[in-house]
């Protein structure tokens, strides 16, 4: 299958509803339903512990600024309750939990324990105790009680969730009336130009960085193939309308090679 | 349009390493913590938010974008011009400021002093802060030799002034002196006073001629 195939396939994808089969995409590979979560917890548990630094060289210091974006976007400020979903290794739970202070909370959780460990681990080395919590929890079925957090960020997480349909309504039944939800992650981009470099460059650089940085051309691989096989903005946009948010919107970053969606609950 | 983050991300890392290099801030940065300041300066596209907690932390807002009240619930919110910038490090022109309509506070004014007291008083020992990367030695002479080519060239330059001074004045007399100036503007006056009286009893003499005949 062709590089542009992919992203007919991924246009596809949601009316198509490949998830709801007993298969689903493990980046271009079809692979058994029950068997993709633990697919994915084997590259981050191979990526965690470089996982900082290759962000920096993979996107050159840039995913700084999207989180940064993120962050603004989000109305955080004293007292509120955040879940950092997907959090990883926590760069925008140490930023969130400054802003909310004493009197907030911010939930960093993840599926995958090796990240949480990385995560954990950094935060405390910067002293950031106090206000940060951290669940072990799966995006499609969340352990909290309906209507807990003002604000839920997933930031590059939401590519790896098996049923991102489920993930989302899960999302939208524990946030709190006025609400919002922000959806960080790689999406298509706007130019053609842009999409032939981007393409080039993540199909024959990036794996040959991940190998030489991480030693793990595999795990890039993957990360390449499955940003190709994410729902695009518009069909991205219409999920989470579906899952129930309203006035959802979406920001190109970076000639959309990635695209923050927000969406609100009332 | 990530250009917002890319200045708040240098405004707040200039700011925090500031903030380091002063440990005596720490309680005037306390007193801040858990509170917003919002800066919005008319010609720029973002709205600047200074969130405090053990640092600061600067978000761009963009001004265009739709916002939520809880996005503008900071506890100060200053909004401002670009010219009026210079004007506030006087805080004594503040309130003519205000009255001017040139700036706009609106929220909690100790928030904003909080952070003009908590900038204004950073008292840093840059000759010890180049020490630890040069050695006590080398970071005093450093200092030392700045601080007496500073000394001689602030002479210099007031030396050089006198000098012009004295070289326009004396003896080519290319330019007058400040008296020569203030006793040339009263013979001005002086002249400009006998001629109104010349003009009023002309005037006066041309009206009592016209009543004779």
């Amino acid at each position: 299958m062709s590089v542009s195939e992919h992203h007919v396939a991924s246009d596809t994808s949601h009316e198509q509803a490949p998830e709801s089969s007993e298969k689903t995409h493990f980046g271009f590979q079809q692979v058994d339903k029950n068997a993709k979560a633990s697919m994915v917890a084997e590259v981050f548990q191979s990526v965690a512990a470089k996982y900082d630094i290759m962000n920096d060289v993979m996107s050159m210091g840039i995913h700084r600024l999207w989180k940064r974006f993120t962050i603004d976007c989000s109305g955080a400020r004293a007292g509120h309750k955040v879940l950092d979903l997907a959090g990883g290794t926590g760069d925008l739970t140490a930023k969130f939990s400054r802003i909310v202070g004493d009197t907030g909370e911010v939930v960093l959780a993840d599926i995958n324990d090796a990240m949480l460990r990385v995560g954990r681990d950094k935060l405390r080395d910067k002293g950031i105790v106090s206000n940060v919590k951290y669940v072990q929890a799966n995006a499609e079925a969340l352990p909290f009680p309906d209507n807990s957090f003002d604000i839920i960020t997933i930031a590059f997480g939401l590519r790896n969730v098996t049923d991102k349909d489920k993930a989302l309504a899960s999302m939208y039944r524990v946030l709190k009336p006025g609400g919002r939800l922000l959806v960080l992650e790689f999406s298509k981009p706007t130019s053609e130009v842009l999409n032939k470099v981007y393409d080039a460059y993540s199909f024959h650089l990036l794996p040959k960085i991940g190998e030489l940085v991480a030693n793990d051309g595999d795990s890039y691989k993957y990360l390449a193939e499955s940003i190709r096989m994410h729902p695009e903005q518009d069909v991205l946009k219409d999920m989470m309308q579906e899952a129930g948010f309203e006035q959802v919107t979406y920001h190109n970053l970076t000639g959309g090679i990635v695209a923050l969606h927000r969406g609100f609950k009332f | 349009m990530l250009v917002g983050q890319l200045i708040s991300a240098g405004v707040e890392l200039t700011l925090n390493q500031l903030l380091q290099l002063d440990p005596d801030c720490k309680p005037r940065l306390k007193k801040l913590a858990g509170k917003q300041l919002q800066v919005t300066i008319n010609e720029l596209p973002w709205t600047l938010l200074f969130t405090f907690s053990e640092q600061i932390d600067v978000s761009a807002l963009q001004q265009n974008q739709q916002q939520l009240p809880a996005d503008a619930a900071a506890d100060c919110h200053i909004t401002l011009g670009l010219s009026t910038l210079s004007e506030l490090s006087d805080s004594s022109k503040i309130s003519q400021l205000i009255q001017q309509g040139k700036l706009d506070l609106d929220g909690d004014i100790d928030v904003a002093q909080g952070f003009s007291n908590l900038m204004k008083e950073l008292d840093i020992d840059w000759e010890e802060q180049l020490s630890k990367y040069t050695g006590d030695v080398v970071a005093h002479q450093t200092f030392s030799s700045v601080k007496a080519l500073f000394n001689t060239a602030q002479q210099e330059v007031e030396k050089l002034a006198d000098q012009l001074s004295a070289h326009l004045t004396k003896p080519e007399a290319v330019a007058v002196s400040e008296i020569e100036v203030a006793d040339f503007c009263d013979q001005v006056n002086h002249l400009r006073s006998a001629s109104d009286r010349l003009e009023a009893r002309i005037d006066h003499l041309i009206a009592s001629q016209q009543d004779d005949q």
